[in-house]
């Protein structure tokens, strides 16, 4: 199993889904920034692909989020990840806007890896997504956050180390309708490519 | 100058230099003296050249500027020059003038420019600027020093202070070290480097002060020095580099022959012997005195017996008496009230550990240092019949060479050969066979395991594990899910004895620091800052006595709980909470400089009052070798790489060479020591700096063949080097090779040689991804001078083809995709005419690497976008319709190409819109219908940016309008397969 795993990281997609894991890190931490759940005082500014991004000073939110998408990394690298979404809800546990980053890894990719290229794909994102906030709606007070891993199938039970056992069951509740939704970026560099788009609840979703 | 020690400083540091020299000084400077000299002596520039006539340091009293000299005599006991007072240095500079200075050949007298410029405002830079063409008379001008063919012809031309290190002259003095001497005395070692700098530091100020030794930093204004000085843990801490330096080579040596050892395939017959000395840093100091061998001793730095000083050390008979180390004196005394006292003596200390080590390297060539006093060997590929006589000889030697003794575990991993020595103590031999390994183990605390610590062992109490036996009935899976999964899998190897790791591992240190917290204590922020400076001072040499650079900078500082009263120790830290702060920089660095902007500005976040701080730490981690520091490694390699390339006569720059080789003798020592990078984007003596580490070879020893084949930056780099006769030299070297005479040397000169390859177009581009607009013209320049650039290289070097590609397939296309749309068209355009239609069929290369839509199938019936440019393309130009024409025409315009949404992009600025028929919304809806089929999977983002376009054109055209609502529906019900939702499609500016 262990050199299965090996071989895999040595794979471009192993590698790609390295940068997808450092990536979706970084710009999740910056869709935390950009809606205003915290404080901005809670960020600082840091340079990721030579972008000024904000990374969360308190440890246990930049714990929560590293280990949240680094759990992850296992299941990318398999190809089993189809969407990660950052689900912004109220008290209710209502919905209120969705982030969704569409993963799509090309398993059957052989040839090596441009990180640079990739990195330069990704980078877009991090520069589309502060000048995206208009798309995006005004969170009320009290809201809370959490990150969703939508998987095309359901993982064998693996080991202990795999899993980390960091994922829980949501309780966020399901929109009725079918959303609308926002693209914000698409990017497709072999074998990887990412889209983010916004999820907002449809018109006609019936208010709780 | 160089060639008699001298040297000359950027920047002004109390470090290095020793004496400021100029010829005149503005008035506010004159009045200003101390904070511009920082005490140091201000003497003119005769003092430099009387000194080299009369081979040795002159005092420089009668040199002293004149302005000062009359100021001095007017006020004889207010001597300007700090803490070193008038008399005090008369007998210095007696006794050093005194010493026969010239050691054969070896440059003694040492000159330092500094240009001021950090320490004085911005203001005063500009000042310092004109003072500096004001002394163009200065006798260190090359002319002047091509006369006393003495300096060499880089010299300076815009130095303005010149300053002489005494220092070195008192090389010869025998109190009296100084910073360079490792490499003028082959005695002394490289890593003696770090305590010579203290020490130099110290040795200004200890003539006049003589043993004032004060306890606190309050009192003592070299607190810092003399806390490292006198501390055992900083000891063991250098130790460890002093030891990397000498044996390094021997542990390479084994590193290598066995590259590919397996630690599962050979555990089971290796033979590992863990060697301790006996209580150390006791019995080292008791060797010399066998009448106290059986007396209670310890080791203190204090023998104060009611005193609060703990002790370090204490050996088998005061051990047995209770006294550990880490205890009080007063308490130890209480305990065992004969017990001798003894301070530490780390030259023996030293002396003994390097005894051990050269004892066990001469057995064994596998040897792990563990401390200074502790090591693993491996000797299973000695084959040693019998391990334990093999042991006991190697104790033996060590306690008839060292006085001390040794105790020995055998066992087959380092785990249990550790464990054993703990049975074997004090002065005794443990061998524990594989076989018995269960038994040794089962009984053992686990505190006794290594990487078992307070915590941990509280932990495991709480879960009623007090020993290996216990450890060992838990699962690997629950000690894995209670501690983590590699502290679980510690505790499980080591509960069984399983130890994988190899000996002769030696550990790299990942942080290098300094931390004070005896002794304390601050009246106000200055006292902190001056500390401070201290602590950045200590680090940063540190730093460079291991050669490395830190990234990461951490500033640590205890502060006294509200709470807590004076500490029980005197002058402890007491009860304190530990803040710590750090900051992660660009650039490496060791520059003393930058190490104090860092840590005010650190300290500056904790907020607090300077007498609540009760220590104090600074560490650097994120370690990078020094070597790797671009610009001095950079000139370093190439210029290694030169020298060793084969040597080529030449008649020309023949002197030059000379001179070249003249001044290198001086410079390779300082080469060998690597000063601090002190230089930082300064004024044109950033330079100057840089060649005093890089020794240039004499032109005629290049190879003209490498030089050419280097990018054009480096080139120029070199060629600035030797102030721009490479470039000549290379000229007519060539002119010779090709027999060819027409190429006079002032044309050559004024082409710069290009490597007449692809790599040009390559850095053109490469340079303009990083860069701003101004670059962007500059290139654009370049790339239109390529075609006649690339004529004259051609005439030089008929065997190349010429500068361009002959053919775009072999450009790197990712580069030509970087490049701005109006570079790219001048690329292209300047690619020779019979290489156009070449062009044309890359551009549908191009094109296809720029979309990526390549691993689509395409079904017949969605072709329309197929091919490059799209098979509608061609189909809509031959349309009847105007507007089809049109949207044809714009495609090839549109940027990114390929992409319809800058397509309706262009459509949008057209004006009017003309509209065509029913055949045209049906074309435009296919179109759009196999675009979505196309995009909708991966690029959702285009297919929106499209949608909203093809919306804000349904108010400006009927046609659009009809369009939109054909699509519309197609499109909502493919996201919602492909996203499950609805695209929210609204207007975009």
């Amino acid at each position: 199993m262990e050199r299965k795993d090996n071989n895999q990281a040595k794979a471009p997609q192993g590698e790609a889904a390295r940068i997808l894991t450092e990536f979706l890190e970084v710009a999740i931490s910056c869709i935390i920034f950009l809606k205003g759940v915290y404080p901005h005082g809670a960020f600082e500014r840091r340079r990721y692909m030579n972008v000024v991004v904000h990374r969360a000073r308190h440890p246990q939110l930049r714990d929560y989020i590293h280990s949240s998408v680094n759990g992850l990394l296992p299941f990318i690298q398999k190809g089993l990840v189809e969407r990660v979404v950052v689900i912004f809800f109220d008290n209710e546990d209502f919905p209120i806007e969705r982030f969704v980053f569409k993963v799509n890894l090309n398993l059957s990719y052989g040839s090596k890896v441009e990180q640079s290229d990739l990195e330069f794909s990704l980078r877009s994102f991090l520069i589309k997504l502060p000048v995206s906030e208009s798309l995006t709606k005004l969170l009320p007070r009290g809201c809370r956050w959490e990150i969703t891993a939508y998987f095309r199938a359901l993982p064998e039970a693996s080991t202990s180390k795999d899993s980390e056992l960091i994922w829980i069951p949501t309780d966020t509740k399901q929109w009725q309708q079918p959303p609308l939704i926002t693209p914000i970026k698409s990017m497709n560099s072999e074998p990887l490519g990412v889209q983010l788009y916004l999820e907002h609840p449809s018109l006609s979703e019936p208010k709780p | 100058m160089l060639k008699y020690g001298g040297r000359f400083e950027n920047y002004f540091s109390r470090h290095h230099v020793t004496h400021i020299i100029c010829s005149n000084l503005p008035d506010s400077k004159i009045k200003n003296l101390r904070s511009f000299s920082g005490g140091l002596p201000v003497i003119k520039p005769t003092w430099v050249l009387e000194s080299v006539a009369a081979n040795k340091l002159l005092s420089w009293i009668p040199y002293q500027l004149d302005q000062l000299a009359s100021e001095t005599k007017k006020q004889p006991k207010l001597s300007a020059f700090g803490f070193k007072s008038g008399p005090v240095l008369d007998d210095l500079e007696e006794s050093i003038s005194g010493q026969a200075v010239p050691q054969s050949g070896i440059a003694t007298l040492r000159t330092s420019c500094s240009l001021e410029a950090n320490i004085f405002g911005k203001a005063e830079c500009t000042e310092e600027v004109e003072e500096c063409h004001s002394v163009s008379d200065d006798p260190f001008h090359p002319n002047a020093a091509e006369s006393t063919d003495q300096a060499p012809t880089y010299c300076m031309e815009n130095h303005c202070e010149v300053e002489l290190d005494a220092a070195v002259v008192g090389q010869s003095d025998a109190g009296y070290h100084s910073h360079i001497s490792p490499c003028q005395d082959p005695k002394s070692d490289h890593n003696d480097c770090l305590e010579d700098h203290i020490i130099e530091e110290s040795s200004s100020s200890k003539t006049i002060r003589p043993s004032t030794t004060g306890h606190s930093t309050l009192s003592d204004a070299n607190f810092v020095e003399n806390y490292f000085k006198f501390s055992r843990l900083h000891f063991i801490g250098t130790w460890r580099n002093r030891y990397r330096k000498r044996f390094l080579s021997s542990a390479n040596g084994f590193k290598d022959m066995n590259p590919s050892r397996n630690a599962f395939a050979t555990s089971q017959k290796t033979t590992i012997i863990h060697v301790d000395m006996d209580c150390f840093f006791v019995s080292v100091v008791i060797r010399k005195h066998p009448d106290l061998k059986d007396k209670p001793v310890a080791v203190c730095h204090s023998d104060n017996s009611r005193g609060t000083a703990e002790i370090s050390s204490a050996n088998y008979p005061a051990r047995n008496h209770g006294v550990k180390a880490g205890m009080f004196i007063r308490d130890a005394k209480a305990l065992c009230p004969q017990l001798v006292i003894l301070p530490y003596n780390f030259d023996a200390y030293e002396e003994v550990a390097d005894q051990f080590y050269d004892i066990l390297h001469k057995h064994c060539n596998k040897v792990q240092a563990v401390s200074c006093d502790e090591a693993f060997i491996d000797v299973t590929d000695l084959r040693v019949e019998d391990p334990e006589l093999f042991a006991r000889a190697i104790r033996t030697e060590i306690h008839e060479t060292t006085g001390c003794t040794a105790s020995a575990g055998i066992s087959g991993s380092m785990l249990m050969a550790r464990v054993a020595t703990r049975i074997a103590k004090p002065d005794g031999l443990c061998y524990i066979p594989s076989e018995k390994v269960d038994d040794y183990l089962h009984e053992l605390p686990v505190k006794a395991l290594p990487g078992i610590g307070h915590v941990l062992e509280e932990k495991l109490k709480k879960k009623q594990i007090n020993t290996c036996g216990q450890l060992r009935l838990i699962s690997k899976e629950s000690l894995q899910k209670d501690f983590g999964v590699k502290t679980g899998d510690m505790l499980w190897n080591f509960s069984r004895g399983i130890d994988n790791r190899l000996v002769g591992v030696f550990q790299e240190s990942k942080s290098i620091g300094a931390d004070v917290n005896w002794g304390v204590r601050f009246n106000d922020l200055n006292d902190m800052k001056d500390f401070l400076l201290k602590l950045c001072k200590e680090v940063s040499l540190r730093l460079q006595g291991c050669g490395l650079k830190g990234r990461t900078i951490t500033l640590k500082i205890k502060k006294r709980r509200s709470d807590a009263g004076e500490p029980v120790k005197y002058m402890g830290c007491g009860d304190c909470e530990n803040l710590s702060r750090s900051v992660t920089l660009p650039m490496a660095t060791d520059d003393v400089d930058v190490f104090q902007r860092i840590t005010a500005q650190l300290f500056g976040y904790f907020h607090i009052d300077a007498r609540d701080i009760r220590g104090a730490g600074l560490q650097a981690s994120k370690l990078e070798s020094a070597d790797r520091n671009i610009r001095g490694h950079e000139k370093y390699s190439i210029r290694s790489w030169l020298v060793s390339s084969p040597a080529r006569k030449s008649s020309m720059g023949k002197d030059v060479s000379e001179h070249m080789n003249g001044a290198g003798k001086g410079d390779q020592l300082y080469s060998d020591i690597g000063p601090p990078v002190q230089a930082k984007g300064s004024f044109s003596g950033g330079e100057a700096h840089v060649v005093h580490r890089a020794t240039l070879p004499a032109l005629h020893e290049l190879d003209v063949g490498v030089i050419e084949s280097l990018p054009p930056e480096v080139l120029s780099e070199i060629n600035d080097l030797y102030a721009g006769e490479l470039i000549s030299f290379i000229s007519k070297k060539k002119e010779k090779n090709a027999g060819n005479n027409v190429m006079d040397e002032e044309q050559s000169l004024s082409n710069p040689l290009v490597p007449p390859n692809k790599d040009f177009v390559h850095d053109a581009a490469e340079k303009i991804k990083s860069s701003e607009k101004e670059d962007e013209q500059y290139i654009n320049k370049m790339i239109q001078g390529l075609p006649e650039t690339s004529g004259s290289v051609t005439a030089l070097l008929p065997e190349t083809d010429s500068l361009m590609p002959s053919s775009l397939s072999q450009v790197d296309s990712s580069v030509l995709q970087q490049l701005p749309e109006e570079l790219l068209a001048d690329v292209l355009v300047s690619l020779p005419a019979h290489r156009r239609p070449d062009f044309m069929s890359n551009d549908v290369y191009l094109d296809h690497i720029r979309d990526q839509t390549g691993a689509i199938d395409f079904l017949p019936s969605n072709n329309l976008w197929v091919g490059n440019p799209p098979r509608w393309v061609d189909n809509f130009r031959l349309s009847s319709c105007q507007l089809l024409n049109r949207i044809a025409v714009l495609y090839n315009k549109s940027s990114p190409r390929g992409q319809f949404s800058s397509v309706l992009q262009l459509i949008m600025s057209e004006y009017p819109l003309d509209d065509g028929g029913d055949d045209a919304v049906n074309c435009l809806c296919e179109l759009m219908k196999q675009y979505i089929k196309l995009k909708i999977e991966t690029d959702v983002e285009e297919i929106y940016t499209c949608s909203c376009l093809l919306r804000r054109l349904t108010s400006r055209s009927e046609l659009f309008l009809q369009v939109y609502n054909c699509i519309i529906p197609h499109l909502q019900a493919a996201v919602g397969e492909t996203y499950g939702g609805d695209l929210n499609i609204c207007f975009i500016e």
